[in-house]
């Protein structure tokens, strides 16, 4: 029975010699558990003439011992593995790849009664060989009268790894990315980069540095990289998007899933020892690979997740700068992109990807790794690691300009982002008519509900539409007269010569369902009105003829209004209290075309 | 029979026309061509198919554009201009002939929510 196992492979494994192909029996599972990353197993592996302990699966193969098909006495092929020296000089075999050729019970029990390897203790078994990689297992393959035809050991002399080119430098032998763990350090890969992010410094308590990070993908796998200082001297200007490079000698460690979408348990850091080659022959490493989810599906997806969305860029707000809580200036756009499930997010771009972003022609954009939020019902973020693509060279990016061009365009497409993050114009969504606030009860809910309608005023309450407000810029609070050319902010708790008018304008809107009464505060207020709060308060003092005017002249215009509902009590009586956030003036063409979808889509039902 | 201005007219495209023979009808298109006689000119609609409108006295100004016309539906299903008015495109958004055609196949489609063939009485 034991002739079945390949004798003699125990003793290349710790010679750190190559074994294609042995057969092994496994004597012991253990389960180690690694911290806040997956679990890896540790096995006992036996020879049929020793066992040794150290051998580790690797983590894609844990299904293998987690659904017990890896159990104790089955026999197993070892298709791929890698010895690793530890610092201490002992020796740890990953095994990337194997298969149970036959089953714990059909095996019955231990082969033999193998001791545990021991450095040198060769001597008594098969002579001490200068070539530790053919001769004394062959040797011990003729003692135990191996079945001859079945002998693994006919591979010898083989390469482990024929299908993979070998490194330039010839050290060790290049590895897939799937295969990578911090239990192994000497490797190389080779692999394409498909993300590569601009320097980033710091600057703490603990010094300063600078870092880049990139992502690198090959047939197996993809993974982070992250350069500190000194490296990122060294390898950022060597490093291009898109070209394939050996590297070999990183740092791995668990990755950190909150900064990235990759699928890989690690991530790497480069160190003094890394290096980087690029590699010409590279044509069957894949490019750049995206796991794309319908924007549909993102409501159903958890907040923070990591995603990859393609979509047209229906719109596109203007840049806007904003102060980060580090105190820092950053550019921002939003862009919404819709699908082919019609449905529509806002999406932000930071920087200078927020600052050269050309929305025009509409084009597409393809994403991999943005932030998913719950802002405003769902919308996407992307963040220092994520790959912006316009109109990328994919098949996904053409089904989805074919699909536009053709009937999409004319879709309105249903916002999953239903507060807009930077004001601006131009994002409506969520349409409503006005009988739909009481119909669905708007504004009912915990969170205010935000929606958009079309409506025409049909009256203004002109009494009490301004009042006299603190001057200080940011402060808008009433302040009082105190009759003595004084007038003083209780918020402020200061006394100013001077005030500014604000608005507070109550509107009647109606469409063709109901009426509802608006709250405008200032902006919307001032172009319902078509004058500043300035204007309007000086002109109220000296002219209530012209003042009345404007009011009347304000009648009877149709918005696109975007209106936030909330129910909201006083001394125990609610009512629904509907703000108008922004207006524009209808859009003719737009307001037809969705009009006319609707009315197919309710006869096609 | 009552003048053109008060009876109710439908709105139609080119491919209406042999349906409202003798019948008031309205009928938005793009100016293609201008008769040298003045007395008559042809509208393509939002399909891009052509009609004929013919008028009653020739045209004083250049016609251009977008121009709707009123009036009754000839044998030949050619258009008897009892009025028109041209579009002015220079306010800056444009008439999409197009999406008012889309508009016309539902009013047509659904007659039971756009009532606007009632006859008047007397």
């Amino acid at each position: 029975m034991s002739g079945k196992l390949t004798g003699g492979a125990i003793e290349a494994f710790t010679k750190g010699a190559a074994v294609p192909d042995p057969l092994l029996q496994v004597v012991n599972i253990r389960k180690i558990d690694g911290g806040n990353g997956p679990a890896r197993f540790r096995l006992m592996m036996s020879d049929g003439l020793y066992t040794m302990s150290s051998f580790m699966l690797s983590t894609q193969l844990n299904p293998l011992a987690e659904e017990n098909t890896l159990a104790p006495n089955c026999i197993c092929h070892v298709k791929k593995s890698v010895t690793n020296t530890l610092k201490d000089g002992r020796r740890v075999v990953i095994i990337l790849d194997m298969e149970v050729v036959k089953s714990a019970e059909d095996v019955g029990g231990k082969i033999g009664d193998p001791p545990p390897y021991v450095e040198g203790q060769t001597k008594s078994t098969a002579p001490p060989a200068p070539n530790p990689l053919a001769q004394p297992l062959q040797s011990r393959n003729g003692h135990d009268g191996a079945s001859g035809h079945r002998g693994p050991s006919r591979d010898f002399g083989k390469k482990a790894m024929p299908t993979l080119p070998s490194t330039p430098g010839g050290s060790s032998k290049v590895v897939p990315i799937a295969s990578l763990n911090p239990y192994q350090s000497k490797w190389t890969i080779r692999a394409r980069v498909t993300n590569k992010s601009s320097i980033r410094t710091w600057s703490n308590s603990r010094g300063d540095g600078k870092l880049f990070s990139m992502e690198i993908v090959d047939e197996t796998g993809e993974i982070r990289v992250t350069a500190f200082t000194q490296e990122v001297d060294k390898f950022f200007t060597l490093v291009e998007v898109g070209k394939v490079y050996y590297i070999s000698k990183g740092t791995l460690k668990m990755a950190n899933k909150q900064y990235t979408s990759l699928k890989n348990d690690y991530e790497m850091t480069l160190n003094g020892e890394t290096t980087i080659i690029p590699c010409d022959d590279c044509q069957d490493v894949p490019v750049l690979q995206c796991d794309f989810v319908s924007i549909a599906d993102l409501e159903s997806r958890d907040k923070d997740a990591i995603v990859d969305v393609i979509g047209v860029c229906k719109s596109v707000d203007e840049v806007s700068r904003i102060t980060t809580k580090s105190n820092r200036e950053i550019s921002k756009r939003a862009v919404n992109l819709m699908d082919m499930s019609g449905k529509v997010i806002a999406m932000t771009l930071w920087g200078e990807e927020a600052e050269k972003f050309d929305g025009s022609g509409q084009p597409i954009l393809a994403v991999k790794g943005a932030r998913l939020s719950d802002f405003g019902g769902r919308s996407l973020s992307t963040l220092f690691s994520s790959t912006v693509m316009i109109n990328p060279d994919i098949p996904e990016a053409f089904k989805l300009r074919g699909w536009y061009d053709k009937e999409g365009h004319a879709l309105e497409g249903q916002s999953m982002t239903e507060l807009k993050g930077g004001g601006g114009g131009g994002g409506h969504s969520n349409w409503k008519t006005l009988a739909d606030i009481k119909a669905e009860h708007l504004g009912h809910g915990e969170k205010a509900d935000y929606f958009s309608c079309v409506a025409t005023i049909v009256y203004l309450r002109k009494e009490n539409c301004m009042y006299q407000a603190c001057p200080t810029q940011d402060c808008n609070k009433k302040v009082v007269d105190q009759h003595n050319g004084m007038y003083r902010c209780e918020k402020c708790d200061r006394e100013f010569p001077n005030f500014k008018y604000r608005l507070i304008l109550s509107v009647n809107v109606a469409d063709s369902g109901d009426n509802q009464w608006l709250t405008c505060f200032q902006e919307s207020a001032e172009s319902i009105l078509g004058h500043d709060a300035d204007y309007l308060g000086k002109l109220k003092e000296t002219s209530e003829a012209s003042f009345e005017e404007i009011f009347q002249k304000a009648n009877f215009n149709t918005y696109n209004f975007r209106v936030r509902v909330k129910l909201e009590t006083y001394n125990d009586e609610s009512r629904i209290k509907a703000t108008a956030l922004e207006l524009q003036p209808v859009d003719h063409t737009e307001y037809s075309r969705r009009l006319i979808t609707n009315i197919r889509k309710l006869a096609a039902q | 029979m009552a003048s053109v201005y008060e009876l109710p007219k439908t709105r139609i495209n080119t491919g209406m026309l042999s349906q409202y023979i003798s019948r008031p009808v309205c009928f938005v298109g793009r100016v293609h061509k201008v008769n040298p006689t003045g007395k008559s000119f042809t509208l393509a609609d939002g399909e891009g198919k052509h009609a004929s409108v013919e008028l009653s006295d020739p045209l004083d100004e250049e016609l251009s554009g977008i121009v709707e016309v009123i009036g009754m539906v000839s044998n030949k299903a050619t258009i008897m201009a009892t009025a028109y008015t041209i579009f002015r495109e220079d306010k800056g958004t444009q008439f999409d002939l197009e999406l008012y055609n889309e508009g016309l196949k539902i009013i047509h489609e659904f007659p039971q929510h756009y009532p606007f063939e009632v006859k008047t009485s007397g």
